[in-house]
């Protein structure tokens, strides 16, 4: 019954697949191809393919603090992120429900100021009363957790409403579990999705900040990354890729967990009352 | 797998991977769970409030109170001068800058919302090969979370002066930086930034297109209505406050960017982002650091009222949604 003849849909398609794919082949190609691009030629494209700027870069000494730290930075957020947000989300939904929309409406917050101006907000407020925000490395951890902090919410706040919350937590407690076993045993095993998908996200945002590192003088990757660029642009470009593909990587397994589980929640303990 | 099912699951990933959630009314005027007891006690009683205390003290402190600090300093006037931050933000040089960056942003947002729109048309039009979608929608969720830095080099590596396409076009006597285009430039930056824009907008319209239900578009052939005034008449109003939405989302996704325009110019571009860095890290020289509190507060104001007008528009296209 649907058979429609296809028209401008496919041109329409493939143009807008090129414009995302040439950009990608290009990369891969200044990345890894010793050929300048004036000689560049039928006969020569697959000429002098090597992966020798990547590798002088990643053993560059600067390169591996930078990477750690990104790395560091990106666990310890994803940490502070989930302690924040999973006990005030549980307690939004089995009691403070007045405080809903109120705690959502200040996670949301975080889309109107935009990271330029939280960090010289930041810097602002706090350079002279609490210098190690801005001083330290790992001052940059609050303001990562205030950037996502609107997807987190909203993706925890999504999986929480799945539950069944309340038996499940009358259920766990009636059994003489004490909160924190209900906490573990319970609930995080039944948020795992919400859970994987805030973490992966929040992992990648850190991984490629810039405004807020750069502002502060931090030797993030991202940071790095335009700072190599001007000494050894084969390798940067090298780096680029790599986290590019970090993230697509990232995604792509997200993409696999959430499709195994589209619901898991509610399907797998239906404990009707 | 019925088209319920699967809208949900886009929504869903629409919902996690961006920051737009259709449910977001229904969690918002709060489920009846739990509202007993608790809601005789008062929202204000210390039991209730404790254990939700440190969300609110830690946005207080990272997200509000410094906000509140960049509006105090920016209405304060700069160093030598009388009038207030706020004011001056607004004068010659400072100006033309943000109408670069409002025209910047104005220029990707409509052209991003237009081809993607197209883009989630076609995506939603294709049958054949069943992937398709899952294909399209699970790289824009990607490419929608690209930006920064890797963004740029791709570019530069394409698109540059020495980039591959700009040897391609030029190979076939089209000579793109002889007419003066430049990857740094105002067109360069709007090409760059529809390379995440498409895919937000598409993430964005693809819900809203499968939320068209077949039986108006019967109902309209039937009484014999063409496709083109189905689309004419019935369509595209009820997709009009979704496009709009989008359109706002997309402004805003590209006033805020930072990253990318920067390594794309090597921190020379006119953007107020890099105005902004100017500012402060010249600040103690020059005494104008309240100049780059002023240019964010500004930013923070346009921000405000674009996200406004987006959550606004965004409740009015639900209405169809609904039932």
């Amino acid at each position: 019954m649907n058979k429609r003849r296809t028209t401008w849909e496919w041109p329409v398609i493939l143009v807008v697949g090129a414009f995302f794919i040439v950009p990608m082949l290009a990369m891969t190609r200044f990345a890894m191809q010793r050929v300048p691009m004036s000689l560049l030629g039928r006969d020569t494209l697959f000429s002098r393919w090597t992966i020798r700027g990547l590798m002088n870069t990643i053993s560059d000494d600067k390169f591996q603090p930078a990477f750690l730290l990104s790395v560091r930075l990106g666990i310890v957020t994803v940490l502070v992120v989930l302690a924040l947000l999973l006990p005030t989300v549980l307690w939004l939904h089995l009691r403070a429900v007045q405080w809903k929309m109120a705690a959502e409406v200040v996670s949301l917050l975080a889309y109107v100021v935009p990271p330029i101006a939280l960090v010289v907000g930041v810097s602002g407020a706090y350079r002279d009363t609490v210098p190690w925000i801005v001083s330290t490395n790992f001052g940059l951890v609050p303001l990562y957790a205030i950037l996502c902090l609107p997807f987190a919410y909203r993706t925890l706040d999504a999986g929480f409403a799945a539950l069944d919350l309340h038996t499940l937590v009358n259920a766990s407690r009636s059994l003489g579990a004490s909160w924190q076993q209900t906490f573990r045993k319970v609930l995080i095993p039944n948020l795992r999705t919400a859970i994987l998908t805030t973490s992966f996200l929040a992992f990648a945002v850190v991984m490629g900040e810039f405004a807020i590192s750069s502002l502060l003088l931090k030797r993030t990757l991202p940071t790095y990354m335009v700072e190599a660029q001007g000494r050894e642009p084969q390798g940067a470009m090298g780096v680029a890729l790599l986290l590019l593909v970090l993230t697509t990587v990232l995604f792509m397994v997200l993409g696999r967990i959430q499709k195994k589980s589209p619901t898991s929640s509610s399907q797998e303990i239906r404990i009707t009352p | 797998m019925g088209p319920t099912r699967r809208r949900q699951k886009i929504v869903s990933e629409l919902d996690f991977l961006l920051m737009v959630s259709p449910s977001q009314e229904e969690n918002v005027t709060g489920g009846p769970a739990g509202s007993r007891a608790s809601a005789t006690s008062g929202r204000w009683s210390p039991s209730l409030i404790l254990p939700i205390l440190p969300y609110f003290t830690f946005v207080g402190l990272f997200l509000l109170v410094p906000t509140v600090v960049l509006f105090t300093k920016a209405f304060r006037p700069v160093t030598g001068s009388t009038t207030s931050a706020m004011v001056e933000a607004m004068n010659a040089s400072n100006r033309s800058s943000f109408v670069f960056s409002l025209k910047l942003s104005l220029y990707s947002a409509i052209l991003g919302a237009i081809i993607g729109f197209l883009f989630a048309l076609a995506a939603s039009r294709i049958e054949r090969p069943r992937r398709l979608r899952n294909l399209v929608t699970g790289f824009s969720g990607v490419a929608a979370n690209l930006g920064g830095i890797p963004l740029a080099f791709a570019f530069i590596a394409s698109l540059g002066a020495q980039g591959l396409f700009t040897r391609i076009l030029y190979h076939n006597g089209i000579d793109l930086y002889g007419a003066g285009f430049k990857i740094y430039d105002f067109w360069g930056i709007v090409v760059v930034y529809l390379y995440f824009q498409i895919p937000l907008m598409l993430l964005v319209m693809l819900p809203a297109i499968d939320g068209l239900r077949p039986t108006w578009r019967e109902a309209a052939i039937n009484i014999g209505a063409s496709p083109f005034q189905y689309w004419r008449r019935v369509g595209l109003p009820i997709l009009t406050p979704s496009l709009l939405g989008g359109t706002l989302l997309l402004f805003a996704n590209a006033f805020s960017a930072y990253a990318t325009a920067y390594a794309l110019s090597s921190g020379g571009s006119r953007l107020v982002p890099v105005q902004i860095r100017f500012y402060l890290q010249g600040n103690t020289i020059t005494g104008k650091g309240n100049l780059g509190y002023a240019l964010a507060a500004w930013m923070v104001l346009i921000l405000l009222f674009v996200m406004t007008g987006y959550l606004l528009l965004r409740r009015r296209a639900e209405r169809w949604r609904t039932t």
